[in-house]
């Protein structure tokens, strides 16, 4: 029988805010990045040669290299 | 062992066990297994005399039997490498459940247990469904006090678990290792991230203040995963970093190559236990003074699960590294045998103590270059040394005889001869014979010590 408890800490509780409000902010910068990154590829992708409506850029980064997975 | 849950937790515990998390971890065996019971098997725990205050809780659904975990060993008896690994596994479950939408509620040692040398997450009430907007780990203190300042404490002041965590159920916190740090070293990264920096905000902050203990969730799942994700991968990296270091060596640690046997009394000390091992085919062997664990691993390649106890953290160490790199059934323990681990917690009732978890345990028993640290450097009389083997084993007891004249015997006298004078191998014998039968002894070649092979009388 061992009568767990949590003691949250105080100065840890506060350095992990901290430390996640910093990590949030990164969270931003990167979906900004990812954000500016799909706008330059749907902009400056290359138009398909039959003139018909071209192929969806890939959001994520490699996913056209992937195999079909049928 | 049984587990009665409440119905408010029940659906969550229940949910949790579906999860792909917990799929994984229990396949992998390193979350222990809840099988619910059926009705026919509640109905005899309603009418056991211990469980009357749970009567009414004894329903189907509710009453689930974990697998159990053959011996028990508490952060108290492990070297830094054990807590090490249970710090690892805690942050593995931790990041697997986040993903099916679960959290760790608490993030503390006494949650895991060793089946041999590999952790076993036991408390599988620790989790909980989270809130997908939260962006703080609770436990992210506690994980710090029991398993990344523990191990801190131990690489810088070389601090066992045992001085730790018989004292302190909870770990250590911050505020006491900045003491414990010169000026310079406070603001070194690693002690500045665990230790200063908590400290230094405990003292500006008002500990009263409710708000801050308030949750905050953010609008964004996303955003509040992604910070989750980061924070353990984060404790991850100060985990590695803090890993212990493999070849740490002590006193005790290059017995193995420096002890005083030549090649035939070894092989014969071998060749007689392996014997020995065979002839009784012990299914749990406790190997009390185990050094570097060659024995244990003797013991574990015949079949038996082994228990290894030295007092030596550092070859606790070693074997725990060498049961886990060749998948031995060895648990290693910290353990003093002249001082054994006592009953924790409240009422000494949450930690039974060392010897209540071993009296009985074992079907074999090794003592082998033993019962001279016993004698001399303890001071613990043959008899009581006797009386407490036949009290771990219900079987055979494997004994190195070591007579007062052997060097290693005279090392340990340091001059005082003559407090052993009347102990040679006939005095052992008779000594034997209030609780065992000897089965046979061998000499060990060019050397005044003696292998006995001793089964306990009323024993198997």
């Amino acid at each position: 029988m061992l009568l767990a408890y949590i003691d949250p800490g105080l100065g840890s509780l506060l350095w992990q805010g901290i430390i996640s409000v910093f990590i949030g902010f990164l969270f931003y910068l990167k979906k900004t990045r990812r954000m500016i990154v799909n706008f330059f590829r749907k902009t400056f992708r290359s138009p398909p040669r039959d003139g018909g409506p071209a192929a969806p850029a890939p959001l994520v980064k490699n996913a056209a290299a992937k195999p079909d997975a049928r | 062992m049984f587990r009665v849950v409440a119905p408010g937790a029940l659906a969550e515990f229940t949910d949790f066990f579906q999860t792909a998390a917990a799929r994984q971890f229990i396949a992998g065996r390193k979350l222990v297994t809840a099988r619910p019971l059926a009705e026919s098997e509640i109905a005899p725990l309603r009418a056991a005399p211990g469980l009357q205050s749970l009567r009414a809780a004894l329903n189907p659904g509710a009453v689930f039997e974990h697998e159990r975990i053959p011996f028990a060993g508490y952060p108290q008896d492990w070297p830094p490498e054990m807590l090490w690994a249970a710090g690892r596994l805690t942050l593995d479950l931790a990041r697997a459940a986040l993903a099916d939408g679960f959290g760790l509620k608490d993030a503390t040692p006494h949650n895991i247990l060793f089946r041999g040398p590999e952790p076993v997450f036991v408390d599988a009430l620790s989790f909980e469904r989270r809130a997908p907007g939260d962006p703080i780990w609770k436990p992210y203190a506690q994980f710090l006090r029991t398993f990344l300042l523990p191990l801190l404490a131990n690489r810088r002041w070389g601090l066992t678990m045992a001085e730790i965590f018989t004292t302190r159920r909870d770990g250590l916190q911050p505020e006491e290792l900045y003491r414990w740090c010169g000026p310079l070293e406070k603001f070194r990264p690693r002690t500045l991230s665990l230790v200063s920096i908590p400290t230094w905000l405990s003292r500006q902050a008002d500990p009263d203040d409710p708000k801050i203990y308030q949750p905050r969730l953010l609008a964004d799942p996303e955003q509040a995963r992604f910070i989750l994700e980061s924070l353990f991968n984060r404790l991850e990296r100060q985990l590695r970093s803090l890993r212990p270091a493999a070849e740490k060596n002590s006193t005790w640690s290059d017995y193995m190559a420096t002890h005083s046997y030549d090649d035939p009394a070894f092989a014969a000390k071998e060749k007689f236990v392996a014997g020995a091992l065979a002839e009784f085919q012990p299914a749990r062997v406790l190997d009390a003074g185990a050094n570097t664990g060659h024995f244990s691993a003797l013991a574990a390649q015949s079949g038996a699960a082994v228990v290894a106890v030295d007092l030596d953290a550092a070859c606790v160490g070693k074997i725990w590294q060498r049961a886990r790199a060749q998948r031995l059934n060895i648990l290693p323990l910290a353990v003093d045998l002249a001082r054994p681990a006592p009953a924790l917690g409240w009422c000494n009732r949450e930690q039974s103590s060392f010897l209540d978890r071993a009296t009985g345990a074992f079907d074999g028993v090794l003592m082998l270059a033993l019962i001279h640290h016993l004698l001399v450097t303890e001071r613990i009389a043959l008899a009581e040394i006797l009386r407490l083997a036949a009290e771990l084993t219900r079987g055979v007891l494997v004994i190195e005889w070591i007579e007062p004249g052997d060097a290693m015997f005279r090392r340990l006298t340091r001059g005082r001869d003559g407090l052993h004078a009347g102990l040679d191998a006939a005095a052992f014998e008779r000594a034997c014979a209030a609780h065992f039968e000897i089965v046979r002894s061998a000499a060990l070649p060019g050397t005044q010590r003696r292998m006995y092979c001793l089964r306990r009388k009323g024993g198997g």
